[in-house]
């Protein structure tokens, strides 16, 4: 590991590189734009021969349409994007669940609805998280905290992404994306070694042609390939709900906040150490699949749970669910793409 | 080579015994098959990769044997871009309706023809939405009759129809761009009805030209004008006559752009 100080649309694309991107594909938008510029400035870098496709496409509709492309032939591409770019991406995001066409899409949050501010906040979430793209469509969706975690979580959601074959997202926001951090840049290995079986190239001497189909003639056919796709997203619940616990054994009071708004959760922790409460942190990393079951086993001891986001209150129905009825959950809802420290306290 | 010309005939990339899921009449399925024979001709049916469209086309994959991925309706081209850039030795295709291409996939078309990115695209020009039941197409004729122009195609609310062919030769990225009709024009001899097989013929060499052109690294768009017998409530030598005889007024066959000279090097 080396430290450097790296921004964060830097280090995601540097992470996305190391981890082998074959192929990127975006629209600009703010604030995402620097990830793209990034991956512009880096086509030719002789450190990374895999990544040879880059364009700027017309529109985010023609842009996911493309990652649809590159996945489906077995290849690591991402893009990323903002709100109103989301939206446009639904579409392919949701005939690539249901052709189980993974790819990578960073979400860089601004405030919404419409065209909203292009300041931070964490409003997507319901959007990303409950159902991205019509017909039950789903994505895994990873919020990293920080600069060094998003360069970790590229790779994963790149893992997660050709381990399921599902669309995976990465939701964070303009201050993680814009700020500079030293970070200790992990070692990361190329995602893919070799063609997956299933990828779409041409049939190359195999018996059997390779389909990836979205739309079904049969509603028996959908009924049991829904049915798959279901008990493959309980082995992803199962599996792969990650989250952290800071100082949560002793603890009194405990916050619930993902991405930016755990950074101003954890300085809020140790003031309330410093003044002698016992506070704590509960953090989700993935926000899709929620980490329900580790924040039910926090039940029955009293604690205080205070939901911090930076939306109208929407990750508060998650931790509501996975707390039931019985637990004191209060929620902070900041809107507008504000961040103060008095409205925490 | 003749082991290759009988394996030709027997044209692999279709699946054997399968019925057609095409109305009678229409001319999607011999386009399938055009489309096969040449990608064996060529030896390149290893490397073909078929980009399901939406629309009647969208069913060609029921019989077509070679990889296929399903693309949103309209996103043809953006798919095969995406695959085509990764994979640039992959031979990649799509059967793109007149709706899918010029209604809602128009930016992708454009776009993917701008970029000049190589790939083969044929559009069936029928005049109308086939699949959802014959509503108004981009290239409806106008005083056409469909489910949504009920009175006929008014210009003045619904606007003319598109000349794909000529829009795309606004731009420079194509390397191959091509109108011809594929409809069988219907002869009557002895008062009885023949079909001419000079369309499927000429169709043929048009669709081998499209993939040498994706061959040497062009992209190549190829606009066929057919049928829709159905939709058009008519009989199937009346739709077919019509195309010939009202069809061509709109959408004249023709070379529009052709910068490898595959059909010898004449107009451009």
């Amino acid at each position: 590991m080396t430290a450097e100080l790296l921004r964060g649309a830097e280090a995601i694309g540097l992470a996305a590189l190391m981890s082998g991107v074959e192929a990127y594909f975006g629209y600009p938008i703010t604030p995402s734009s620097e990830i793209m510029e990034f991956m512009a400035s880096e086509q030719g870098d002789p450190r990374f021969p895999r990544y040879r496709a880059f364009v700027q496409a017309s529109s985010e509709v023609e842009a996911v349409s493309m990652l649809m492309g590159a996945g489906a032939a077995g290849h690591l591409a991402m893009t990323a994007t903002s709100g109103p770019g989301l939206s446009l991406m639904a579409e392919g995001i949701s005939h690539a669940y249901v052709a189980e066409i993974p790819f990578l899409i960073v979400d860089v949050n601004r405030g919404g609805p419409g065209l909203g501010t292009t300041e931070p906040e964490q409003s997507d979430y319901l959007f990303v998280t409950r159902s991205l793209g019509h017909g039950g469509s789903r994505a895994i969706v990873l919020a990293p905290e920080g600069v060094g975690e998003a360069m970790e979580l590229v790779n994963r959601g790149f893992r997660l992404a050709f381990e399921y074959r599902i669309p995976v997202v990465i939701l964070t926001d303009a201050i993680v994306v814009h700020m500079r951090e030293t970070v200790d840049v992990p070692e990361l290995r190329p995602v893919l070694d070799g063609v997956p079986p299933w990828a779409v190239r041409g049939k190359r001497g195999r018996g059997t042609r390779n389909a990836l189909t979205t739309g079904f003639l049969d509603s028996r056919e959908l009924k049991e390939f829904k049915e798959g796709l279901e008990r493959k997203w309980r082995r992803i619940s199962e599996r792969e709900a990650y989250y952290e616990c800071h100082m949560c054994d002793d603890a009194e009071v405990i916050y619930v906040a993902f991405g930016i708004s755990a950074r101003v959760a954890a300085e809020a922790v140790r003031e309330l150490r410093g003044r002698g409460t016992a506070a704590g942190l509960f953090r989700p990393i993935t926000l899709a699949p929620f980490p329900s079951g580790a924040l039910a086993r926090l039940r029955g001891r009293g604690i205080r749970f205070v939901v911090m986001e930076m939306n109208e209150g929407q990750m508060y129905r998650d931790v509501r669910e996975a707390l039931g009825p019985d637990e004191d959950v209060e929620p902070i809802p900041m809107m507008g793409g504000i961040v103060t420290r008095s409205e925490v306290s | 080579m003749g082991a290759e010309v009988r394996q030709a005939k027997r044209i692999g990339l279709l699946y054997d015994g399968r019925a057609s899921t095409f109305c009678p009449g229409c001319e999607h399925g011999l386009l399938l098959k055009l489309i096969a024979r040449a990608l064996e001709e060529l030896g390149v049916a290893d490397r073909a990769v078929m980009v399901g469209t939406v629309g009647c086309s969208s069913l060609g994959y029921l019989l077509f044997d070679s990889d296929f991925v399903q693309a949103p309706h309209g996103r043809a081209p953006a798919v095969m871009a995406g695959i085509k850039l990764v994979e640039p030795d992959a031979v990649v295709f799509a059967i793109q309706g007149d709706g899918d291409a010029l209604s809602i996939g128009l930016q992708e078309l454009l776009y993917a023809a701008d970029r000049g990115i190589p790939m083969t695209i044929f559009m069936y020009n029928n005049m109308t939405f086939g699949m959802t039941g014959g509503q108004m197409a981009p290239t409806t004729i106008p005083g056409m009759r469909t489910t949504t122009t009920p009175r006929g195609r008014d210009v003045k609310l619904s606007g003319s129809p598109i000349d794909a062919c000529r829009l795309l030769s606004a731009i420079d990225g194509p390397a191959y761009l091509r109108r011809a009709i594929l409809a069988p024009r219907p002869l009557r001899v002895k008062g009885k009805i023949f079909y001419s097989a000079r369309e499927a013929l000429e169709a043929y060499r048009i669709v081998l030209n499209a993939f040498r052109a994706q061959l040497k690294g062009g992209f190549s768009f190829v606009e066929f004008v057919g049928t829709c017998n159905v939709n058009w409530r008519m009989g199937i030598d009346e739709s077919k006559a019509f195309v010939h005889e009202v069809g061509a007024k709109y959408f004249p066959p023709g070379l529009c752009r052709d910068i490898y000279g595959l059909e010898g090097g004449g107009k451009v």
